[in-house]
């Protein structure tokens, strides 16, 4: 049981860093916007542009 | 997405109605897709030919008219010059940056375009647009030195770009999702550290205590617990202290006292080595709060996107005279006294006095009042009206935020930031039911101190906890955002969330008749061939050539999109008409004197063109206001579900007749000023009547004020949005229908809420008090019974 004296203290240093990290992300405008990246996901594939002549 | 219905063709692109007689196609993913105009297939080719056609089906559905592009390229080449280019990036290193205002986006596929596009031309580092503020960050290399290239494929995929100043700060509303998102995640990632110690904290309560180990664990707790009070939940104390402060505690006051009596006699009890401690009912109730501010606030942002807008109607540069020579210069540059010249078709870009010329402009943006306005030296204009016929030249009296524009702007701005109304009605509750519980709290707490002191602290923390009016004051809100959301998709702008009671009782609707029940455009109803020497495409083909280069609203109805004979000689003569040189003889379209016939014409619900050759008439157009589409079946519709319709106009006799009995309205009411409007609408109230307003001009602004609930299509006057309830994005009135259902199943939902909240807080509050409940459980009563409120209002999101 004696090792979480250590353990918890470790896992505590990470949470500061993941948090310091997460601050940094937000302030540098990563999390600016909250719609777009989750469409990027489905959009962006390779489409080629449509190579059918315009009847029209 | 894009479905119009078989008898009126909408734009593919824009969504605005495809003028009669407008056969042009694109064709996207394998089908023919009608489009209202060349610019708009223009913009739909760019899109397909990029690879990008999944725009289309990932886009929320577009409000008519935005992204349709103007008739004429904009002149970008000016912000190429070293002066402009400085003036409008800042350099770093050997990159510069712009900041470019993107009118015209409304979604999130908007900003994927814009990025995808621009990301793919030669020369841009980055483009990153922020859709909250509509702010687009382009950097390119210094040596490339040119904006113009980068505007310009903006303007071609159908948006306003409109470059600006460099900003040192960063704007309000991303500020404060940045804060909001920081607080969110200590309030979760300490949630779950401080949960997972709880366990071991409980579990060793059953399989007996390690002393040294428990104490390590609590103090463990109370580090990560202190951001989480002293950070995460900051604002629920400033709120409940501004509430005390002017007397009227709201719910963050019981939310504070739990949060912070908890902490503190948890950090009394780990340094003492007291019997418990409550770290983790004092995070999880921190967190469930963080969220729910956190979804709101984000609701609160996509409802003030649009006023964002405002600022792009404006034009970005101006023509300023100094001393003769013509100077271009962003609009950001003029000071009150500069001239500047304004052409015909172009904005005026700042309030001013005419100096010089003659011309009519649109002041539609600003009154709704679709016929344009003659104006003569001396006459005032407003920035942002748009200059119809002829060049003129303008002394400037105020710029920027000081035109009457800037005033509304303001005006609109500061009615869509304000708390909507019913967070307060709901507050205001809430602080009855506060000041109950704190009697009740106090009230067990002395109880206990006289029969079990040591427990009495835990029960009244359980007390406090377990019956948060979070549910009963969420119960309200809850179900109002859900359903402004709900309403957002399909079309209708919740600005006032009252807006939902009042309409769920509405039994009259009232409504304007010119741009409310009609599109506001006219368009070609018949045409009249006096002279049989000329059919009548000939005529429509001449007629569409002279209007050709006028944007005068009336112009628009003649667009066609065949190939129009060459015109020369080409002159607007205010007030009266078009005439121009086509195949070596002078034509004319105007009103009858210009035409220099006499035509007999006895029908004024409709307005009449005419046009003439070598001083004879040969046709004349019937031009007529042409109703929304879907509008009978609407207002049948309403009444179906039991609201009466009224027709109250300030127009003549003949024309509301006409339009009340195609659509059997019975109560009709013409010639009405703004005051018999308002009057009409208070004889209904009397009666006992609720009424729903639909208006959209200038004139209709008290008229919409006095009504119960008021409702203004997104083109009409901004005045009359910022005092309307309900803005409505879409070109059909249909969702009007749809609106008074949803607002019934909201309040039905509502009333659902307040029952579960009453009853769970008249079972829990008995149990808390006699001690039956210890706080984590009270945590999760309390969680839990603002969860189902917040799921059975999430249903409204199904709404079909």
């Amino acid at each position: 049981m004696s090792v979480l004296y250590v353990l918890i203290p470790l896992a505590l240093l990470l949470l500061a860093g993941a948090v310091w990290a997460f601050f940094w992300a937000v302030g540098s405008g990563q999390f600016d916007d909250l719609d777009t990246p989750a469409m990027r996901v489905v959009m962006d594939d390779d489409t080629k542009p449509d190579q059918e002549d315009t009847r029209d | 997405m894009m479905t119009g219905d078989k008898n009126h063709k909408t734009c593919f692109h824009c969504a605005l109605p495809v003028p009669t007689g407008c056969e042009l196609t694109v064709q996207i993913e394998e089908e023919q897709r009608p489009v209202c105009c060349p610019g708009c297939k223009a913009v739909a080719e760019l899109i397909r030919d990029t690879g990008l056609s999944r725009y289309y089906d990932l886009r929320d559905a577009p409000e008519p008219g935005v992204g349709r592009p103007p008739e004429e390229a904009a002149e970008w080449k000016v912000f190429d010059s070293p002066e402009m280019l400085d003036a409008f990036t800042e350099s770093h290193d050997d990159m510069r940056e712009a900041t470019i205002y993107v009118g015209g986006m409304y979604c999130s596929a908007c900003s994927w375009l814009i990025e995808t596009t621009l990301g793919k031309q030669p020369g841009v580092a980055s483009a990153e647009v922020n859709p909250i503020t509509h702010r687009l960050r382009l950097r390119f290399p210094a040596r490339e030195a040119s904006l113009s290239s980068h505007l310009a494929t903006l303007a071609d995929l159908g948006y306003q770009p409109q470059p600006l100043s460099p900003e040192s700060t960063v704007r309000p509303e991303v500020t404060e999702q940045r804060t909001a998102l920081k607080r969110l995640l200590v309030a979760s990632l300490g949630m779950m550290q401080v949960m997972m110690f709880a366990v071991g904290l409980y579990s060793m309560d059953f399989q007996g205590i390690d002393p040294d180990m428990q104490h390590f664990l609590r103090l463990v707790s109370f580090f990560v617990t202190t951001p989480v009070v002293f950070y995460a939940a900051r604002p629920f104390f400033t709120s409940a202290w501004r509430g005390v402060a002017r007397r009227k505690p709201g719910m963050d006051l019981p939310v504070s006292i739990a949060v912070g009596s908890a902490y503190v006699a948890s950090v009394y009890a780990t340094f003492t080595r007291g019997e418990a401690v409550w770290f983790d009912s004092v995070t999880m109730f921190v967190f469930f709060l963080t969220l729910g501010r956190f979804l709101e606030m984000r609701a609160r942002h996509r409802s003030i996107d649009r006023s964002a807008a405002l600022s792009s109607l404006l034009p970005n540069t101006a023509t300023r005279i100094d001393n003769e020579a013509h100077v271009v210069v962003p609009v950001s540059q003029l000071t009150t006294g500069d001239h500047v010249l304004i052409r015909a078709g172009e904005a005026i870009p700042a309030d001013g006095v005419l100096a010089s010329g003659a011309t009519s402009v649109d002041e539609a943006l600003l009154t709704g009042e679709a016929t344009p306005q003659t104006k003569v030296v001396g006459d005032e204009l407003s920035a942002g009206s748009v200059n119809l016929d002829s060049m003129i030249e303008m002394t400037v009296t105020s710029t920027g935020g000081d035109t009457t524009l800037g005033t509304i702007s303001r005006l609109s701005e500061r009615a869509r930031y304000a708390r909507p109304a019913f967070v307060t009605l709901a507050d205001k509750i809430a602080s009855y039911i506060v000041v109950a519980l704190l009697v009740v709290a106090t009230g067990v707490a002395t109880f206990w101190y006289f029969n079990d002191p040591d427990r009495a602290f835990v029960i009244t923390l359980s007390v406090l906890v377990v019956t948060c009016p979070c549910a009963l004051a969420l119960a309200t809100p809850a179900a109002f955002a859900a359903a402004g959301s709900r309403l957002s998709q399909l079309r209708l702008l919740v600005t006032n969330g009252n807006a939902i009671e009042a309409l769920s009782r509405a039994t009259l609707a009232v409504f304007d008749k010119t741009g409310t029940l009609t599109i506001g455009l006219p368009r070609i109803t018949a045409v009249f061939v006096t002279d049989n020497a000329w059919t009548e495409k000939d005529c429509r083909v001449i007629a569409a050539a002279l209007e050709h280069a006028s944007t005068h609203p009336l112009a628009r109805a003649f667009a066609l999109p065949d190939e129009l004979p060459v015109v020369t000689s080409h002159e607007i003569v205010v007030g009266e008409g078009v005439r121009g040189i086509i195949h070596g003889r002078e034509w004319r379209l105007g009103n009858a004197s210009f035409i220099g016939g006499v035509a007999e014409v006895n029908d004024s619900a409709a307005t009449h063109v005419f046009l003439g050759v070598d001083e004879n008439v040969v046709a004349w157009f019937e031009l007529e206001d042409e109703l929304r589409p879907n509008v009978a079946q609407t207002l049948e519709n309403l009444r179906g579900h039991g609201v009466g319709t009224a027709l109250v106009s300030g127009d003549n006799r003949a024309a509301v007749e006409s339009v009340a009995s195609r659509l059997a309205i019975d109560d009709v009411y013409y010639e009405c000023t703004p005051e018999d409007k308002l009057a009409i609408i208070e004889a209904a109230q009397k009666r006992g009547e609720k009424v729903v307003m639909i208006g959209d001009g200038i004139n209709d602004a008290p008229v919409l004020a006095g009504a119960d609930t008021s409702i203004a299509p997104a083109h009409g006057a901004l005045l009359a949005q910022t005092s309307a309830d309900v803005i409505m994005l879409g070109d059909s009135l249909s969702p009007l229908t749809t609106a008074v259902e949803m607002s019934r199943k909201t309040m039905r939902i509502v009333r659902q809420n307040l029952a579960w909240a009453i009853v769970y807080n008249a079972l829990a509050l008995p149990l808390a008090a006699a001690g039956y409940v210890p706080p984590w459980a009270a945590a999760i009563g309390m969680s839990a019974s603002s969860l189902i409120v917040v799921l059975n209002a999430l249903r409204l999101n199904r709404f079909e």
